[in-house]
C-alpha cells in the first residue's frame, strides 16, 4: 500500500508563469511559441535562462527528445531534463516532476513548459481538416478503431458523457452549463481567444459533431504555449513575484483502458486527488478554486465529481447551479479554459492557477480570497490525471 | 463485398490474427484465461484478469449489450461519405469482454446503453470481415 507523503509540502514553489500569443498564430513553430512562453515566465520570475538548470517540456508528440531540441534552441544545458509523453496529464506532471527531482539534488530551477501548433498544421491543408487532426496516422490504432468509422479524443469521452447521461440521468443542458460560465470567464481575460457571450440556446443551437458533443462541448484547436519556473520555496524569497506554494500532488492512471470497468465514469481523479490531498494536508473542502482540463464539457464535470467537489452523479446539478463563476461554490477555468481561452493541453489551467495566487488580478478576474486552489491535468488516450495544490503565501 | 472499399482498412498485430481469421469464419473469437476463466479484449500475451500465460482463443456466443456509444455526425474518414450519421458502441459481450463495433439494423436515435445485441458479419472485402452488432 501506498503511504500519504507529506515531506515535499510547501517545500517547492512556482515563480513565475507565462504563455505566449493565443489562437491562430502562422508562421510560428510550436518551439518558438514555447520558448515565446518561457521567456515570459523567466521574466515573470525575474529570473535569466542562465539560471535554469532543468528543462522538463513537451511539444508536437512526433518530435523525438523535444526537451533536447528545446534546449538547443534556448542555449541551454539541464543536469535535469526530460519530455514527458503523458498527454494532457503531462504538464500538471512536468510540476511535479520538477519539485521531486529538486529534492533529490538534480537540479535547482526548472522550467516547465508545453507548445502546439495545432491551429496551423490543421489548416496547412484540406486532408488534415478532413480527418479532425493534425497528429500523425500512426498515434491512432491501426486496428480495432478506424475500421468502425471510430476516430479522435471525441468519441472516446463521448462514450463516457453518454454511460454517464445513462448512469446518473446527466443532461445535454448540464454540459451546456459548463460552456456557458467558462465563456462568460473568458470575457473578462483580453487574452482569451473566443470574445463574443455564449448563451444556452446558443449552446443548444451548436451543430452536433460526435454525440453527444456539439460544437460547444469541444475545446478550441489553438495555437499557443505556456510555461512556469520552480524552485526551492527558500530561493523564491528573493525572487520577483509572491511565491505560489506546491502543497501537494498525485497522480492516477487508468491504463488498463478507458473502455475497463468503470473507468470512464470514475477517473484517474478518484486516485490523483486522493494522493494530492494527502501530501497536502487538505481536503475538496479547503479549495478555492479550481482549474480543470477541459477537453470536453464532460471532463469537467466528472472530474469536479471525482475530486469530491460534489458527489458522484450529482456533476450535472452541481455545474448548472451557477458552481463555477467567480462567486460560485467551486470557480473553476476563470481564465475561460479549453473550451474558451485557448487549448495548449493543460499548460494554461497551470499558468491560471498561478496567476490566481500571485494576486495581480483585477476583481473582475480575481477569486475573492483565494488561498488555497486545485489544477488537473488530463489526457493520454483519456486514462492519466495528474493534479496539484498550489497554495498562497 | 467490394475492391473498391474506401474505409480503413485494419492492420492486424501480430497477436490479433486469430480474431480477424475468425471473423472471416463468421466467428466472433475472444482470448480465454485456461486458469481463471476471464475473458478479454483486445488481444494480448497475458491474462489481463490473473496475469496468467495459460490462455487460448475460443469462440463467443456474440451476444451482449451496449455499454454506451456515440453517433458520429461529423465526417472524419471519406470512406464514410453518405452513412453519416452512424453508430459506434462498446458492446459488452455476455462473457464479458468489451469490444468497439458499430450498431447496424435500426435508426441511430434508437440506440441506447443497456440494449441487447448480437454480432452480425459483414463481409466489406475478399479478405476482410468486420463483426457488427444488431439488436435481437
Amino acid at each position: 500500500m501506498m503511504e500519504p507523503s507529506t515531506h515535499l509540502r510547501d517545500k517547492y514553489a512556482l515563480v513565475g508563469a507565462g504563455h505566449s500569443r493565443l489562437g491562430k498564430v502562422p508562421g510560428v513553430s510550436a518551439q518558438g511559441l514555447l520558448e515565446e512562453a518561457m521567456l515570459n515566465a523567466l521574466d515573470d520570475a525575474g529570473l535569466k535562462t542562465q539560471n535554469v538548470d532543468g528543462l522538463i517540456c513537451r511539444g508536437p508528440d512526433e518530435i523525438y527528445t523535444f526537451h533536447q531540441v528545446m534546449g538547443e534552441r534556448l542555449g541551454i544545458d539541464a543536469s535535469f531534463s526530460t519530455t514527458l509523453t503523458n498527454g494532457g496529464a503531462s504538464q500538471v506532471m512536468g510540476v511535479a516532476l520538477a519539485a521531486m527531482a529538486i529534492d533529490a539534488g538534480m537540479a535547482s530551477c526548472v522550467l516547465v513548459g508545453y507548445g502546439r501548433d495545432n491551429w496551423s498544421r490543421v489548416h496547412a491543408n484540406k486532408e488534415n481538416h478532413m480527418r479532425g487532426s493534425g497528429r500523425p496516422q500512426q498515434m491512432y490504432g491501426m486496428e480495432f478503431g478506424p475500421e468502425f468509422g471510430y476516430y479522435g479524443a471525441i468519441a472516446a469521452h463521448g462514450f463516457g458523457a453518454q454511460r454517464h447521461m445513462h448512469d446518473y440521468g446527466t443532461t445535454r443542458e448540464q454540459f451546456g452549463a459548463i460552456s456557458v460560465a467558462f465563456r462568460n470567464h473568458a470575457l473578462n481575460n483580453p487574452d482569451a481567444v473566443m470574445k463574443k457571450p455564449l448563451t444556452m440556446e446558443n449552446y443548444l443551437a451548436g451543430r452536433m459533431i460526435v454525440e453527444p458533443f456539439g460544437l460547444f462541448d469541444c475545446s478550441l484547436q489553438t495555437d499557443g504555449a505556456g510555461a512556469v519556473v520552480v524552485t526551492s520555496a527558500e530561493r523564491a524569497k528573493d525572487l520577483r513575484q509572491k511565491p505560489v506554494l506546491i502543497k501537494g500532488f498525485g497522480t492516477g492512471n487508468n491504463i488498463s483502458g478507458w473502455f475497463n470497468g468503470n473507468n470512464m465514469t470514475h477517473t484517474g481523479a478518484i486516485q490523483s486527488g486522493k494522493t494530492a490531498y494527502a501530501m497536502a494536508g487538505v481536503g475538496p473542502e479547503n479549495i478555492d478554486y479550481a482549474q480543470i482540463y477541459d477537453c470536453f464539457t464532460y471532463m469537467v464535470l466528472v472530474q469536479l465529481e471525482d475530486y469530491g467537489f460534489c458527489r458522484k452523479g450529482e456533476g450535472g446539478e452541481f455545474v448548472a447551479s451557477g458552481a463555477l463563476g467567480l462567486n460560485g461554490a467551486m470557480p473553476t477555468n476563470t481564465s475561460g479554459g479549453q473550451l474558451s481561452e485557448a487549448h495548449v493541453e493543460g499548460m494554461l489551467q497551470v499558468v491560471e492557477g498561478v496567476r490566481q495566487l500571485q494576486g495581480i488580478y483585477g476583481p473582475e478576474r480575481q477569486v475573492p480570497n483565494a488561498e488555497i486552489g486545485l489544477v488537473s491535468g488530463h489526457g493520454g488516450n483519456t486514462v492519466c490525471e495528474s493534479t496539484l495544490i498550489l497554495g498562497a503565501t | 463485398m467490394s475492391d473498391d472499399y474506401a474505409k480503413a482498412i485494419p492492420i492486424p498485430g501480430p497477436e490479433s490474427l486469430p480474431f480477424w481469421e475468425g471473423a472471416k469464419n463468421h466467428q466472433l473469437m475472444l482470448q480465454k484465461c485456461s486458469d481463471c476463466a476471464h475473458h478479454w479484449f483486445p488481444p494480448s500475451t497475458v491474462c489481463t484478469g490473473c496475469g496468467s500465460r495459460n490462455i487460448e482463443w475460443v469462440a463467443s456466443s456474440g451476444k451482449g449489450k451496449i455499454f454506451s456509444f456515440v453517433i458520429f455526425h461529423k465526417l472524419y474518414h471519406k470512406g464514410w461519405d453518405g452513412e453519416i450519421p452512424y453508430a459506434v458502441a462498446i458492446v459488452e459481450l455476455e462473457e464479458g469482454a468489451r469490444m468497439l463495433s458499430n450498431v447496424i439494423g435500426i435508426p441511430v436515435e434508437e440506440v441506447k446503453c443497456d440494449l441487447s445485441v448480437e454480432v452480425v458479419f459483414e463481409d466489406a472485402t475478399s479478405e476482410l470481415t468486420l463483426p457488427k452488432f444488431k439488436p435481437v
